[in-house]
C-alpha cells in the first residue's frame, strides 16, 4: 500500500452529480495529443478528455498496517516493497515508488508476471491453466500441471517482447490445441477431467462472445473498435424497478441504429442493474476483479437464446439475406449451419432441418397471418419481400442458434 | 525442488492435505443441512460438537423473507423505549455513542438530541411484546415471530449495511442467502428456480436495491436469485416472440433436441446432456410461471385475507400472495423488497402509508406460514 499513499490528491473532492473527474491533479488530453504520443487512443468525439492522474508528492506520505483494516486504527509504520518471496525489492535497480513498482513487476527476473499472464490466456483458450488456480500462485493454490510448459511459455513470452499476439498463435496452433474435442470412452477413463490435454477442450462461450456469435454469424456486427459503451435491447423497467441510479443512470434509454450491433465487449455495464442477457451466461458485473468466470449451463440460458430480441433479430435478417440469393433450401440450410456452427452439416443433421423446413412452409401457407407477426423482430431495416420463405428459413436458423453447438467453442 | 515434484506426482502435500481437511469440515456441515439427523447422536456426544453445527436436526424446507428497504425505525415498530422519551431533548451521551462514526448526513450538526418514538406503543400476545400501534396487524401475530432487536451491522450507509445483510459481507460479490440456500438445499421443482426475488415500492423517500443483492458471487449462476417482474414477462425472455405458439415451440424445441442428441453421441461431452435438460425445464417454466403469476383465480377468502390490492400486480400486498403460491409450489426461497422506508425527516408521515401497505399482508404471511409449518 506505501507505493499508492504517496500521491498528491487528498480526501474527497468530485460531486456525484456533476460529470467531472473527481480528483485532482488531472490532466488533458487534446487532438494534438492523440495525433503523436497517445495514437493508439480510439476516441471518436474530438472534444478533449480530461482524466485525473496520479502525482508523486515529493516526500514520503507515512504509511501504516491497518488494525483488523480499520482506517482510524494505525499500527505499525511501513516501507514500500514488493514481495520478498517473489523476487527482492533491489532499491538500488528499482525506486521506491509507483515506478519502480512497475519495473521490477515487468522485470525479466521476476519469476512470477510472466508465468501468471500466460497462464491466464491458456485458462482462456483451454479452460482450465496449467496452474488451476490461476488467481492463486501461492501456499493455497495448486501445483502446476505441466510445470516445463509453463516456464517455457514464461520466458518465451517475456524474452519476446511481451507480444500477446504471438503467444495466442502459438496457443491455436499448437497441437494441442488442434486436437479433436471427441471424448472416447479411453479418453473418458484415462483422463476424465482431460487434465492431461488427450483432447481438446469444449467450452461454452463467454457472454460477450455468444452475443458475438449471434451478431457476426448473421452479418449484423458493427465492426467498429473503440468508443463509448452502447445499450442494446433489454427487457423494459429494470433500471427504473430498481431505483438505484441517478441522471443518466436512471431510466435505461436504449440505443438505435449502428450501436445496437456492436461487440459484447461494448455493452453498456450499470454495476448495480447490470444486463441480464450477460449476467445469466455468468459475464462479470464488475464488483470486483473476476480472475476466471464460472461457465454454467442454465434454463435462463436456454430462454435467452430462444426468445432474446438480438437471437430472433439476427435469424431474421440472415433469412433474408439468403432468401433473396435464390438458393435451393437445402444450400441456404447448408449456408445457415456454416456460418452459426463453423463446419458442414452432415446427411443426417441435413435431413432433419430439411424435414423442419418443409413442415414450417406448410404452417405458414395454411396460416399466413403467422408470417407478419413472425418476421417482426428487431429494429434493423430490411424489406423481407418474400415472407413467407423469410419466416420459413428464420425458424430453421433459430433451431441452429440453439443447437449446443453454436455456443460452444469445441 | 525434488521434493515438491515428488508431491506433485502424488498430487498431495501438507498444504493441500490440509485445504482438503477444511473443506471437509465444510461438506460434513453441508452434509447436516442436506441429511437432517446426521448428526443426531448423544447427548453426551452433542455437548462436545463443533460450533456452528446444530443440536438439532434443522426442519425448514423453505423461507420466504420479507425485506423492508431502506431502514424502517425500530423506535416506531418492535423496540419500545420509554427512558427515550424521557430524555427527549438531550444530548446523545456519550456512553451510548461511544465514538462512533458519523455519517455525511450528520457530520455537520453542532448537538445529537435525542428524540423518542412518535408513536405509541402497547404489549400484546401470550409474549407480552411491545408493537407500535402502527402494526395493528403484526401486533395480532406477535407470538408467531421471533423479534431481535440486537441485530447490527458495522456499516454506516445504506448500501454496505444491505449487502451485509444479504451476503455477509459488506463489499458484494459475495453469495447472498438464498443463493446459499439454493445451493445447499437444491430446488424442489423443477420447473421454477429455487430462489425467487419479487420488487415494490411504496410511497416513502426509497432507497435502491440492486441485483448483487440477489447475486450468487462465487457459487454457480444456476443459484442467482431470478427477479420476477409484475408484467406480462414475469421472467426475463419468459415469452415466446410473436407468432409463436405453444405447439410451434414444441416442434421446434424437438428439433433442437433431436440435433443437440446427434451431437452428445458424436462428442460425448455430458455438458450436451445437461443442456438438453436445461432446455425442457426452460420449457416447462414457460408454462408453470405464468400460471402462478395468474392471481385471477385466487379464492375470494383469500383475496380478502390479503386485502383487494393483491389483485393490482407489483403491490406489497400482490407479492406476498405471490411468494405464497411459489413457496406452495416448492421454491426454497422467495424474498420481497419492499422500498420506500428511509423516511429522514419525513419519517413521522411516511411511516404510516408505508405500514398501512405492508402491516396486513406480512402478518397474514407469517399467519398461513407458522400454520404450514405447524401442519407439516
Amino acid at each position: 500500500m506505501a507505493f499508492f499513499n504517496n500521491t498528491k490528491e487528498v480526501g474527497y473532492e468530485g460531486d456525484v452529480s456533476v460529470s467531472k473527474p473527481a480528483k485532482m491533479p488531472v490532466l488533458t488530453i487534446d487532438s494534438s495529443d492523440r495525433a503523436k504520443l497517445l495514437s493508439f487512443i480510439n476516441q471518436k468525439d474530438t472534444g478533449a478528455l480530461t482524466v485525473s492522474v496520479m502525482g508523486e508528492r515529493d516526500t514520503m506520505r507515512k504509511t501504516y498496517l491497518l488494525s483488523r483494516g480499520r482506517y482510524d486504527a494505525p499500527a505499525a509504520e511501513v516501507q514500500p516493497n514488493a514481495l520478498p518471496a517473489v523476487m527482492k525489492y533491489d532499491t538500488a535497480r528499482f525506486p521506491r515508488n509507483r515506478l519502480g513498482l512497475a519495473a521490477w513487476t515487468v522485470s525479466k527476473d521476476n519469476p512470477l508476471t510472466a508465468r501468471v499472464f500466460v497462464n491466464q490466456l491458456w485458462q482462456e483458450f483451454f479452460g482450465r491453466g496449467i496452474v488451476k488456480s490461476s488467481a492463486d500462485f501461492c501456499m493455497q493454490g495448486d501445483l502446476p500441471s505441466h510445470p516445463e510448459l509453463l516456464d517455457w511459455l514464461a520466458v518465451d513470452f517475456s524474452h519476446h517482447g511481451w507480444d500477446i499476439k504471438r503467444l495466442i498463435k502459438q496457443l491455436v496452433l499448437s497441437a494441442t490445441y488442434c486436437q479433436s474435442a471427441v471424448v472416447t470412452r479411453e479418453k473418458q477413463k484415462a483422463d476424465p477431467e482431460n487434465l492431461w490435454l488427450s483432447r481438446a477442450p469444449r467450452i461454452r462461450m463467454n457472454a460477450e462472445t455468444v452475443r458475438d456469435m449471434v451478431l457476426a454469424s448473421s452479418g449484423l456486427l458493427n465492426r467498429m473498435i473503440g468508443g463509448p459503451s452502447v445499450k442494446p435491447y433489454q427487457p423494459s423497467g429494470l433500471w427504473e424497478m430498481a431505483t438505484s441510479g441517478r441522471g443518466i443512470l436512471a431510466t435505461y434509454k436504449q440505443d438505435h441504429g449502428a450501436d445496437l450491433y456492436r461487440r459484447g465487449l461494448y455493452t453498456f455495464i450499470k454495476r448495480t442493474v447490470p444486463p441480464p442477457s450477460m449476467m445469466i451466461f455468468d459475464a462479470s458485473n464488475r464488483d470486483q476483479c473476476e480472475v476466471k468466470r464460472a461457465r454454467t449451463n442454465t434454463p435462463l440460458q436456454a430462454l435467452i437464446m430462444l426468445n432474446d430480441p438480438t437471437v430472433l433479430e439476427a435469424s431474421r435478417l440472415l433469412a433474408d439475406t439468403l432468401v433473396k440469393t435464390g438458393a435451393s433450401p437445402e444450400d441456404m440450410i447448408r449456408e445457415c449451419f456454416r456460418r452459426i456452427i463453423c463446419r458442414t452439416p452432415d446427411k443426417r443433421e441435413i435431413a432433419l432441418l430439411l424435414d423442419y423446413w418443409k413442415s414450417q412452409e406448410a404452417y405458414f401457407t395454411s396460416n399466413p397471418g403467422a408470417v407478419q407477426a413472425t418476421i417482426k423482430q428487431g429494429e434493423y431495416k430490411s424489406d423481407n419481400a418474400a415472407g413467407t420463405s423469410v419466416a420459413v428459413l428464420m425458424r430453421v436458423i433459430q433451431v441452429i442458434y440453439n443447437m449446443d453447438e453454436a455456443i460452444t467453442k469445441s | 525442488m525434488e521434493n515438491e515434484l515428488y508431491q506433485h506426482g502424488l498430487n498431495i502435500s501438507r498444504r493441500r492435505f490440509l485445504s482438503r481437511l477444511s473443506i471437509g469440515v465444510g461438506s460434513a456441515a453441508l452434509g447436516s443441512l442436506l441429511i437432517p439427523g446426521l448428526f443426531n447422536g448423544s447427548p453426551e456426544e452433542d455437548a462436545g460438537f463443533l460450533p456452528g453445527i446444530p443440536h438439532f436436526a434443522p426442519k425448514a424446507k423453505r423461507v420466504i423473507y420479507l425485506f423492508q428497504n431502506g431502514a424502517p425505525s425500530q423506535l416506531e415498530s418492535f423496540d419500545y423505549k420509554p427512558t427515550l422519551t424521557k430524555m427527549m431533548g438531550q444530548d446523545l451521551p456519550e456512553s451510548v455513542r461511544q465514538g462512533q462514526r458519523l455519517t455525511g448526513m450528520t457530520s455537520d450538526q453542532k448537538s445529537f438530541p435525542l428524540v423518542g418514538s412518535y408513536y405509541s406503543f402497547k404489549q400484546h400476545g401470550q409474549s407480552g411484546a411491545w408493537v407500535s400501534e402502527l402494526f395493528p396487524h403484526m401486533a395480532k401475530v406477535v407470538d408467531d415471530i421471533c423479534i431481535i432487536r440486537s441485530m447490527h451491522t458495522e456499516a454506516i450507509n445504506h448500501d454496505p449495511a444491505l449487502t451485509f445483510f444479504q451476503t455477509g459481507a459488506q463489499q458484494g460479490n459475495r453469495p447472498s442467502m438464498g443463493a446459499w440456500v439454493s445451493y445447499g438445499l437444491g430446488t424442489e421443482n423443477k420447473n421454477l428456480p429455487s430462489f425467487c426475488v419479487l420488487l415494490s415500492r411504496g410511497k416513502g423517500n426509497g432507497q435502491g436495491v440492486y441485483s448483487k443483492l440477489w447475486s450468487n458471487g462465487f457459487l454457480d449462476s444456476i443459484h442467482q436469485g431470478v427477479q420476477f417482474s409484475s408484467g406480462e414477462n414475469p421472467i426475463l425472455y419468459l415469452q415466446d416472440p410473436n407468432g409463436m405458439d405453444r405447439k410451434a415451440r414444441r416442434d421446434m424445441l424437438d428439433r433442437v433436441a433431436a440435433l443437440n442428441e446427434m451431437e452428445l453421441k458424436d462428442f460425448g461431452d455430458p455438458e450436451i446432456a445437461t443442456r438438453i435438460q436445461q432446455y425442457e425445464m426452460a420449457y416447462r417454466m414457460q408454462t408453470a410461471v405464468p400460471e402462478i403469476m395468474d392471481v385471477s383465480k385466487e379464492p375470494d377468502d383469500i383475496v380478502k385475507l390479503y386485502g383487494s390490492e393483491c389483485l393490482v400486480p407489483g403491490t406489497y400486498a400482490a407479492n406476498c400472495l405471490l411468494a405464497r403460491k411459489l413457496s406452495e409450489n416448492g421454491v426454497r426461497f422467495v424474498q420481497l423488497y419492499h422500498q420506500g422506508w428511509d423516511g429522514h425527516g419525513n419519517l413521522p408521515g411516511e411511516i404510516r402509508g408505508q405500514c398501512m401497505d405492508t402491516d396486513r399482508a406480512s402478518a397474514i404471511g407469517i399467519k398461513s406460514g407458522s400454520a404450514t409449518a405447524r401442519n407439516t
